[in-house]
C-alpha cells in the first residue's frame, strides 16, 4: 500500500516542478532574501588582484563578445570589471566580435563612465563590430589600426587622447574577454601566449570547468565563472548589482534541486527495500 | 530610444517570453507564433550584420574608392557559393583551399602551443619546484598528473584494456567522471541563471511603467488555455454522445 503511495511520487506531472522552481525562482527578484554569499573564488579573486595593481593609465582592452542569450550571467561580469577598471582610473578599449554585442556594450556605456566621470574618447573607447575574430587579432599584434582606424561613432582613433601611446598588444597591460562563445580560446592561443600578453576571462557557468588546465598553467591570469563569478567581483569591488541579487534565485533553486534529488533517492531506497 | 518604443519593446519582450515558456505546459499556437517570429527575425538580423558590418565597409566602400585588391578576397568568398550551382561548383574549390590553408596554418601552430606543450610544460613544470611548494600543492600537482596519465591511458586504445592498463584506465573514468559532474553542476547553474535572467526582465515589464505588460498578457494566456481546455473537453463529449 505505502509502496504504491511512494510509487506514484515518480508518476507526478513535471509540470509541477516547473511550477514550483519558477515560484522559487521568482521570489526573491519580488522580495529580495540576502542570503549571505560568503565565499570568493581563488580564480575570481586573482582576476581582482590583477586589475587591482595595474597602475593608473595602462591602457586595457575589454572584449565583450555576449550577447543576450548569456546576458544574465555575462552582462553583470562586464559592468562589474568596468566599473574596477574606471574606479582604478584606467584607459578602457572595448572591441567585440559578436554582433550581438554591440546594443548590449552600449547598454553599459549608457550609464556606467558617468557614474565615474569619464568621457568617450579621452577615457574610453568603443571599436566598431569586426567579423573573423583571429584575423582581426592577428593584424592588432602588428598595428591596430590598420584594423580599427575609426571608433563606433566614425572618429579617427589615431586621434583620441585614450589611444595616445597604443599601437600594438606591447602598449597594452592586459586583455579582459567576457564571452559566452570560445572567443577566449582565441586570445589564449593567438593574444595571450603568442605574444606574453596577460588574459583574464571571463565565462558562462558551462565552459567554466573547461578553462581549469589554463588556469593551472598560468596561460589565465584570472576567470569569473557564470553569475556567481559576477557576485564574487561585484562583493569585491563593494558595489552590489545583478550578479549579488542573482544570487539569492540561484541559491534556492539549488536547494530545490538538492531537495528533490535527495527526496526521490531516499524514496527509491524504500520502495527497494519495502 | 522614445519612451512609447521602450514600452512596446517591454510588451513585445514579455509576450514573446511567456509564449515560448507556454511550451513548458503544453504546445499552443502562441509558442509556434514566437518559435518562427525567432527564426525569422533572427535570419533578419544576421543579414543586416553581413550587409552593415561586412558588405557595405570591407567590400563596398573600397571599391567606391577604387582599391581593387578588395575584389581577390570577394571573388574567393563569392565562389564558394557556387557549389549550390552543379555545373560551376569546381570553382568553390579555390575558395576552400584558401580557407583550408589559411586556417590550417593559424590554428595547428597555436594549437600545438597552447593546448599541447604549455599543458604538458604545466602538468610537468611543478615537480621541478616540489621542495618550495606547500603539502597541498605537492598533493594537487600529484594529482593533475596521475589524472592525466590515467585519462589518456583510458583513451589509448592499441593496447588491449587488461590487467594493469585496466585498472589504470578505470582510474580514469573516475578522473572523467568528476569533470562531467562538475560540469554538469555548472550547466545547472547557468541554466538557472539564465531563467533567472528572464523573469528578472519580467518582474520589470510588469511594472506600472509598461502598464502592467506581464500581468496582461500572463492571465490572457491563462484564460486562453482555460477556455481552450473547456472547449476541447465540450467537443470530446459531443464527440462521444454522437457514436
Amino acid at each position: 500500500m505505502l509502496k504504491e503511495k511512494l510509487q506514484k511520487f515518480f508518476k507526478i506531472d513535471r509540470r509541477w516542478i516547473f511550477l514550483l522552481l519558477a515560484i522559487i525562482l521568482f521570489i526573491p527578484i519580488v522580495k529580495p532574501i540576502g542570503l549571505p554569499n560568503k565565499t570568493i573564488s581563488k580564480d575570481t579573486q586573482n582576476a581582482y588582484n590583477f586589475l587591482d595593481k595595474l597602475p593608473a593609465g595602462s591602457f586595457v582592452l575589454f572584449s565583450l563578445d555576449y550577447d543576450p542569450s548569456t546576458r544574465p550571467e555575462l552582462h553583470p561580469q562586464a559592468v562589474a570589471m568596468l566599473r574596477h577598471a574606471f574606479s582604478k582610473n584606467l584607459r578602457v578599449g572595448v572591441v567585440t566580435y559578436l554582433a550581438g554585442a554591440t546594443g548590449l556594450i552600449g547598454q553599459i556605456f549608457e550609464k556606467i563612465p558617468a557614474e565615474y566621470d569619464k568621457v568617450n574618447g579621452r577615457d574610453y573607447v568603443i571599436f566598431p563590430y569586426m567579423a573573423n575574430a583571429v584575423a582581426v587579432m592577428t593584424q592588432m599584434s602588428s598595428d591596430l589600426y590598420g584594423i580599427y582606424d575609426k571608433d563606433q561613432d566614425g572618429k579617427d582613433t589615431r586621434t583620441l587622447p585614450v589611444m595616445q601611446g597604443i599601437k600594438t598588444y606591447k602598449d597594452m597591460a592586459l586583455v579582459v574577454n567576457i564571452t559566452g562563445t570560445s572567443m577566449l580560446d582565441y586570445w589564449v592561443a593567438y593574444v595571450g601566449d603568442k605574444y606574453k600578453m596577460p588574459v583574464i576571462g571571463g565565462v558562462t557557468a558551462i565552459s567554466q570547468p573547461g578553462y581549469g588546465p589554463y588556469l593551472q598553467t598560468g596561460q589565465l591570469k584570472g576567470l569569473l565563472g557564470g553569475m556567481k563569478g559576477a557576485a564574487e567581483y561585484e562583493s569585491l569591488i563593494k558595489t552590489p548589482g545583478k550578479g549579488t541579487s542573482g544570487i539569492d534565485a540561484l541559491n534556492l533553486a539549488h536547494l530545490l534541486v538538492l531537495i528533490l534529488i535527495l527526496t526521490s533517492n531516499i524514496i527509491l531506497l524504500v520502495i527497494r527495500y519495502l | 530610444m522614445s519612451e512609447t518604443w521602450m514600452i512596446i519593446g517591454g510588451w513585445v519582450a514579455a509576450g514573446l517570453t511567456i509564449f515560448l515558456f507556454s511550451f513548458l505546459y503544453k504546445d499552443n499556437p502562441f509558442f509556434k507564433v514566437a518559435e518562427h517570429l525567432y527564426l525569422g527575425a533572427g535570419m533578419g538580423w544576421w543579414f543586416q550584420v553581413y550587409t552593415y558590418n561586412i558588405l557595405g565597409p570591407k567590400v563596398w566602400t573600397p571599391l567606391m574608392a577604387h582599391d581593387w585588391m578588395v575584389l581577390i578576397p570577394s571573388i574567393l568568398g563569392i565562389s564558394l557559393v557556387t557549389q549550390f550551382i552543379p555545373k560551376i561548383s569546381w570553382m568553390s574549390r579555390y575558395g576552400f583551399t584558401f580557407l583550408m590553408g589559411y586556417g590550417s596554418g593559424l590554428a595547428i601552430p597555436a594549437s600545438l602551443s597552447t593546448d599541447f606543450l604549455n599543458q604538458i610544460g604545466g602538468t610537468i613544470s611543478p615537480f621541478a619546484s616540489l621542495h618550495t611548494m606547500s603539502g597541498f600543492s605537492i598533493f594537487n600537482s600529484l594529482l593533475v598528473a596521475a589524472g592525466v596519465v590515467c585519462v589518456l591511458f583510458y583513451f589509448f586504445f592499441s593496447l588491449e584494456h587488461k590487467g594493469s592498463v585496466k585498472k589504470i584506465s578505470n582510474v580514469g573514468i573516475y578522473f572523467l567522471m568528476v569533470y562531467f559532474g562538475a560540469a554538469f553542476g555548472n550547466t545547472v547553474m547557468a541554466r538557472f541563471s539564465l531563467l533567472y535572467g528572464r523573469f528578472d526582465d519580467l518582474y520589470s515589464f510588469s511594472s506600472q511603467h509598461y502598464f502592467y505588460a506581464s500581468q496582461i498578457i500572463l492571465a490572457c494566456m491563462a484564460a486562453y488555455f482555460l477556455l481552450h481546455g473547456l472547449l476541447g473537453k465540450k467537443k470530446d463529449e459531443g464527440e462521444e454522445a454522437a457514436h
